[in-house]
């Protein structure tokens, strides 16, 4: 961002902008002779340096031994001086374009040799070629074909030989035509030595190699291969294939090719292999690999790594996860330990957990669920996702709010203006805050979400203007009021809408936060949505809260527990 | 990776306009070598050093080298289909045949290249095949036209076997006894050829017309130790013939294909085929086994190179 205050940055990033993405290379004529960025660097470099190196100087004093960086001009911005025209450390001592730093564009990488990535113009791709051309037939000899004909000064030649005779059959073999001689060709010994040589199961997809095809489109890309040794892999294989080839024919070919280049490296068929986007260094991006039937033209990659394939189950569509590599194996990792915790606090609680619910109500995962909770849920549960649904404030309004979840926590922003209140503003709870989510009410076409948190008076929203309520005061809590925990109540029964919630606690209150008897106290947003969608959301806030398992959580859990278990006695007492 | 040298290298070339390079005992393609982009490779013939590759198409001759992989010769004004070449056993020169009616004799030694022979045949010429006293020159043209040249005493004779076909190749037999024709008719003929020491040119004897094939037949060979001929065809086979009684020995079967060209092994057990399915195939000839297949030309396949040797155990 930084960059965007120096003048110099900005004009040769304009120019070189132009210049790559013009294909028809006419930016590139008229700037190349042009070079706007080079002459005000000329002009101003002794400024320039000098106001530079005071900045290195000063923020040296600061940071230490920090590596050059892009200027900051961040304290003043007066208006632009020739003084001010101030360029990267460096240049001024050099003047060849091509070492040039100025040359290029900061955002845009050049990768001269890979044709595919580097986006070169038309005209310095046909220079490239020309000279290329130029240089291959400066060694070719030329002879003309139509030149007079120039007899031999020597008589000789033009030599006749002998003709050798061949070897007569050393016995008539009848059909063994070719089994009687005892002469062996290099071939044969060749092929003898290699009996157990069978054909390369990769050999149909040899086919795509486009090395040295003429009229046919083909692109050129370096693949690292991760299954190689430490010591090989950082060396990407260079492979040049038909554009129209499909992902997984690229993958066969690019197989066939380590076949060939790696014979003892063991490889499994096409389909257990990924190519992943990658960076020049070998690290694998957290991208899922690429779409096994896109045609290779469609992508733009200079590299890309063969890897194989996790064990994603194929149903599942491209996951649009952003977490990194280590996030998602820690998250994965934490699935894990929760699931384990779950299953043995399961045990003891069998017998109270009830058929009282068809909606899992208690946070604790039954077998199904967990079932259905595969792997891929709970990697992509952290991922940020925003839900439209309706917040329903004090029984019966009804106001249209974005709910978003990510792994860090929730946000509810009333996007259209309040009914009643004229300031409603987004609030954030970090996901440590929050206590459970449930399904509350389920019909055919609505269903009613629940989701608990821990009461604003004991956390601190994150409100940029207006802590001390949590900001969102359309929902009917109110943490002081004596509520007690209404678990298995409806607040929509005033409604006369029947409910698939049992409704077991007769003293529940309907808008009732239930303040616990100990120091946290919770409180609860309803939404409505389609059934789809609450499902959705619960399913992957529970995801989240199971792996982070936060101490409200627990708290909320146990409370709920205890309430159960108390109504049940009441429920005993009664009977 | 090393093209040369110790490795056996199959060179193939096609419609694709390209000259692939494979480990013949492997199947693997270790170069794709770019050839002009207007024409496909009619032939393909490795110098006898094995070091370069020559090859030839419409309005074109190119040489390669194979360890740079770069066109070391470039022939230039070059008219019509340039149809074969071929080099003499210690590379001194180069024949090609063209269909501008000629067969030139290309000098190797000097410098730069230059032509020291010249045979007009009268008609497009399709086939040209050096005898193994390495002077004579056997020829084949589209009017029917057979001729076999002396190119030392420029002394010649011409044949015309069967009227209003076509002369699609020529082979001699590495002994020297048999000279064969093919024609666009399905048929082959056979020479006996004879020569005393002091003679000029081999003595023509015709010797036999086989009906080889229903189709176009578009090459004969030759096996190296003399005892087999086999002509490929448009009707999708490859026949082994032989050569002691001429009667079929095996039949190798490509569906739907045209075999264009055809070599055998050094030891003559082994045959490598070039097909318009783009694919070139290794055949083991006693039990007629596709022994390796050579995938990667994108079209068809039209000419084949292949060197062996012998080993001596």
């Amino acid at each position: 961002m930084a960059t965007y205050s120096n003048p110099h940055w900005l004009l040769c990033h304009i120019r070189n902008s132009f210049i790559s993405t013009d294909d028809t290379g006419m930016c590139e004529t008229v700037m190349v002779s042009d070079d706007l960025p080079k002459h005000y660097l000329k002009k101003f470099q002794g400024n320039g340096t000098r106001n530079f190196q005071q900045q290195q100087q000063r923020r040296s004093m600061i940071a230490g031994q920090q590596p050059p960086q892009p200027l900051h001009h961040r304290n003043y911005d007066p208006p632009l001086q020739e003084v001010d025209f101030i360029c990267y450390p460096g240049l001024d001592q050099s003047d060849d374009e091509e070492v040039d730093l100025t040359a290029q564009s900061f955002d845009i990488q050049m990768y001269p040799e890979v044709g595919a990535h580097r986006f070169r113009s038309n005209t310095a791709q046909k220079l490239e070629e020309m000279d290329r051309a130029r240089r291959n037939a400066a060694q070719t000899k030329r002879v003309n074909y139509e030149d007079d004909v120039v007899k031999p000064e020597s008589n000789d030649f033009f030599q006749r030989k002998p003709v050798k005779p061949q070897p007569p059959l050393d016995t008539d073999k009848g059909e063994g035509l070719t089994g009687g001689s005892k002469l062996k060709s290099k071939l044969s010994l060749k092929l003898a030595n290699s009996p157990k040589h069978v054909e390369n199961k990769f050999q149909r997809y040899a086919e795509f190699d486009g090395t040295s095809q003429i009229g046919v489109p083909v692109k050129s890309i370096k693949i690292f291969i991760s299954m190689l040794p430490e010591k090989e892999k950082n060396y990407p294989l260079k492979i040049c294939v038909l554009s129209h080839a499909k992902i997984y024919q690229v993958i066969g070919l690019v197989c066939y090719k380590a076949s060939i280049e790696f014979p003892d490296l063991p490889l499994k068929s096409v389909r257990h292999y990924g190519l992943y986007m990658t960076e020049d260094n070998d690290d694998l991006e957290e991208f899922p690999p690429l779409d096994n039937d896109e045609p290779f033209s469609k992508f733009g990659f200079s590299h890309l790594t063969l890897a194989e394939r996790k064990n994603v189950p194929s149903t599942a569509g491209p996951t649009k996860s952003m977490t990194s590599e280590d996030d998602k194996a820690r998250l994965a990792a934490m699935a894990i330990s929760s699931h384990n915790n779950s299953t043995a606090e399961g045990d003891d609680r069998d017998d109270v957990d009830g058929s009282h619910n068809n909606v899992v109500a208690d946070g604790r995962v039954d077998d199904l669920e967990e079932r259905i909770l595969s792997q891929d849920d709970m990697l992509e549960a952290p991922v940020y996702r925003t839900y439209t649904l309706n917040i329903i404030d004090k029984k019966f309004f009804k106001t249209e709010v974005i709910l978003g979840i990510s792994g860090e926590r929730i946000e509810i922003d009333q996007h259209k203006h309040g009914k009643f209140w004229t300031k409603q503003r987004a609030v954030t709870y970090p996901i440590d805050a929050v206590a459970h989510c449930e399904i509350v009410e389920k019909r055919t076409m609505k269903a009613v979400l629940r989701i608990w948190l821990k009461s604003a008076s004991a956390i601190n929203a994150i409100n940029l203007n207006d802590t001390k309520s949590a900001g969102l005061s359309v929902t009917a809590h109110s943490p002081t009021s004596p509520g007690h925990y209404p678990h298995f109540s409806s607040p929509f029964n005033f409604l006369g809408s029947s409910t698939n919630t049992a409704s077991t606690s007769s003293t529940s209150h309907p808008t009732s936060s239930s303040s616990s008897t100990q120091s946290i106290r919770f409180k609860h947003y309803d939404f409505e949505t389609t059934l789809p969608t609450a499902e959705q959301i619960f399913k992957k806030l529970n995801c989240i809260l199971e792996m982070t398992s936060s101490e409200v959580r627990r708290e909320f859990l146990s409370i709920k527990q205890r309430k159960l278990e108390k109504s049940q006695a009441k429920k005993h007492l009664k009977l | 990776m090393e093209t040369t040298g110790d490795q056996l290298i199959l060179a193939t070339g096609g419609y694709d306009h390209t000259i692939k390079l494979w480990q013949a005992h492997t199947g693997n393609c270790i170069q794709s070598l770019k050839f002009v982009e207007t024409s496909q490779v009619n032939a393909l013939d490795r110098t006898p050093d094995k070091n370069r590759l020559a090859a030839c198409g419409y309005q074109c001759i190119r040489l390669y080298d194979l360890k740079t992989n770069m066109t070391v010769i470039n022939f230039e004004s070059v008219q019509k289909n340039v149809t074969r070449l071929g080099f003499q056993e210690d590379g001194k020169w180069m024949f090609t045949a063209g269909e501008d009616h000629r067969v030139r004799i290309w000098d190797m030694l000097s410098d730069s290249p230059h032509c020291s022979r010249v045979f007009d045949c009268q008609a497009p010429v399709n086939a040209a095949c050096l005898h193994p006293n390495q002077v004579e020159i056997a020829m084949g043209a589209q009017n029917g036209g057979v001729y076999l040249w002396d190119v030392k005493s420029e002394v010649h004779e011409q044949l015309i076997p069967e009227v209003d076909a076509s002369i699609q190749d020529v082979a001699i037999s590495p002994d020297g006894l048999y000279m064969a024709a093919v024609n666009n008719k399905g048929n082959c003929y056979i020479w006996s050829l004879s020569s005393s020491p002091n003679q000029k040119l081999s003595t023509l004897q015709p010797k036999l017309k086989i009906a080889a094939h229903k189709r176009y037949v578009l090459r004969c060979k030759f096996s190296p130790d003399s005892r087999l001929l086999v002509t490929t065809s448009g009707d999708g086979t490859a026949r082994v013939w032989k050569t002691d009684d001429f009667t079929m020995w095996r039949e190798l079967s490509i569906e739907n294909s045209w075999v264009w060209d055809a070599a055998f092994s050094a030891d003559s057990k082994y045959l490598f085929t070039a097909s318009s399915d783009a694919i070139a195939r290794l055949w083991k000839l006693e039990t007629k086994n596709p022994e390796r297949k050579y995938t990667g030309h994108t079209k068809a396949i039209t000419a084949l190179s292949f060197k062996d040797e012998i080993v001596t155990e």
